[in-house]
């Protein structure tokens, strides 16, 4: 499902001010595409992925979803497409089973047991956790980078067709980190559109065709991966290069060419 | 998402800079006069004390009106019962209702002493952080513990259960986003039906709070808390001429009214 964003806006009402969130954010993701969104810490990553998901209405602007505009017959659906994973996802499982939890998506679309129950094993053994091993485990009885690929697992459930991931990675050690990121490229394999919300650079540059740096609520830089000359466009969103970019600036080479996984690097350089 | 639990209103008006202790004290003993027998003229002149208080605190009036609305039907009830139901005698008569001058005198009475006990208690919240306030009445609980009540303890967890309010309600907004995000709809359907969709949200929020309690045990065991130590404070609380003077001003209302 593509995702475009059109002049969005959004502040936040506090007590006495007016706090904006958003300002003029506009972008797009072709559907099947993936695209990092990065920024400091309070740029408005989370912000952006909720009103997305339509937690929070736009002030002004819109957010087209597979083209459609709000307000459109489909656009109800294409919603209910959009999965939103939110940040430590996994403090919030609640039910007394991996099973259950997963379910309450699900169930809420309206689906017969059958097809939420295999639904749910479905996005089990999509996250890692076969069904058989885990499905009747207390959630709280899991480890914690289980628990989030559970957490994972209950969004994934309701086949959304485009994913907004916030910082799905933070506080998993690196095999964890490892596991979902191969979770990840099946999704995207599969045809999932992807917007991932991260500090991690490197992580970013390997998954994601395309970057959005947003700078205390507003696009920063938009588009195709764009490093400059210099690689100081990631500046003012308190970024850095992605390792194998640096790597390849050192070497000499073209920055832009620079490859995307280690793997590719060591082809390259071979 | 902004409760109005404990609200207090920063500012640097006299009244905001009075020890808590001096506000608590006034406040109680304007409450107590009030509900011992007082007549009109000592009513008016409560009335205005508090008046006087509002107006120097420094907060808008908007404040005050949140603070009264809950308490509206209370306030309305209690009129309309008097007007109806207080003995007297009637000028008007209809089946078991009577309308008369004193029942209306002691309407107005009962609703003016319910305002005027709201204003004081709102100016003393208003302008005291809720820490403030509840160090305050630990130190005038002192006396007890030589009946052996951990005030400092219980003060303390009122403190940290006060302070941990805010954080509890974003989590629980949070935690209700995620579960919105997954379909959950807390707004419609029976009463029944919405406390059942509270469920998943409740039972994460229990988790959270749980070991966040664990977590702040640890971590002030780590900086040596231990219970029953006498603590020292870093901004003692410290009782200046302002307050021996509200104090004072106190009194003397209140002696003035009890002679009205």
């Amino acid at each position: 499902m593509s995702l475009a964003c059109e002049a969005v806006a959004f502040s936040y009402e506090e007590a006495r001010e007016k706090l904006t969130a958003l300002r003029d954010v506009t972008f797009s993701v072709p559907a099947g595409g993936s695209l990092a969104l990065l920024g400091a810490s309070g740029a408005g990553k989370s912000t952006l992925l909720q009103v997305v998901k339509g937690l929070d209405e736009v002030e002004s602007g819109a957010v087209l979803l597979d083209g459609l505009a709000p307000g459109h017959s489909g656009y109800a659906l294409a919603r209910r497409q959009t999965g939103l994973v939110f940040q430590s996802a996994e403090l919030q499982l609640f039910a007394a089973s991996a099973r259950e939890d997963v379910a309450f998506g699900p169930r809420r679309l309206g689906w017969d047991e059958a097809r939420v129950a295999e639904a749910v094993d479905e996005a089990l053994d999509l996250v890692g956790l076969p069904p058989a091993l885990f499905a009747e485990r207390h959630p709280y009885a899991l480890s914690g980078g289980e628990r989030r690929r559970l957490a994972l697992a209950g969004v994934l459930a309701m086949k959304p067709r485009l994913l907004l991931l916030d910082e799905p990675f933070v506080s998993l050690d690196p095999r964890t980190r490892q596991d979902l990121v191969m979770v990840l490229e099946r999704l995207r394999a599969s045809g999932v559109t992807v917007v991932l919300a991260t500090h991690d650079i490197d992580l970013a540059w390997a998954l994601c065709d395309e970057h959005l740096v947003l700078e205390r609520g507003e696009v920063a830089a938009a588009g195709a991966w764009d490093f400059g000359p210099s690689g100081g466009l990631l500046a003012g969103g308190r970024l850095r290069e992605p390792f194998l970019v640096q790597l390849w600036r050192r070497l000499g080479r073209d920055a832009a060419s620079a490859p995307r996984t280690v793997a590719a690097a060591a082809e390259a350089l071979a | 998402m902004r409760a109005a639990i404990a609200q207090y209103y920063p500012g640097t008006s006299v009244i905001h800079r009075l020890d808590p202790r001096a506000k608590f004290v006034a406040v109680s003993a304007l409450g107590v006069a009030l509900f011992v027998r007082t007549s009109f003229l000592a009513l008016g002149l409560y009335a205005a004390a508090a008046l006087v208080a509002y107006l120097l605190s420094g907060v808008p009036a908007v404040w005050f009106w949140r603070a009264f609305r809950p308490l509206l039907w209370l306030v309305g009830l209690t009129f309309v019962f008097q007007v109806l139901f207080a003995p007297g005698e009637a000028f008007f008569s209809l089946g078991p209702i009577h309308l008369s001058w004193q029942g209306i005198q002691t309407a107005a009475y009962l609703t003016l002493r319910l305002v005027v006990l709201v204003l004081a208690g709102s100016v003393l919240t208003l302008t005291t952080p809720p820490i403030a306030l509840t160090d305050g009445l630990a130190w005038l609980g002192r006396p007890l513990r030589r009946l052996k009540v951990p005030t400092d303890e219980l003060a303390l967890m009122v403190t940290i259960a006060l302070r941990f309010i805010p954080t509890l309600l974003v989590e629980l907004e949070t935690i209700m986003r995620a579960q919105r995000a997954r379909g959950a709809d807390f707004s419609s359907g029976g009463l029944l039906t919405r406390a059942r969709a509270l469920v998943p949200v409740l039972v994460p929020l229990f988790v959270l709070s749980f070991r966040r309690a664990d977590d702040l045990a640890m971590a002030m065991e780590a900086r040596c808390y231990r219970p029953g130590v006498v603590r020292t404070r870093l901004h003692p609380l410290r009782a200046r001429a302002a307050d021996a003077l509200l104090l004072a001003l106190t009194a003397g209302v209140i002696v003035a009214g009890t002679l009205l």
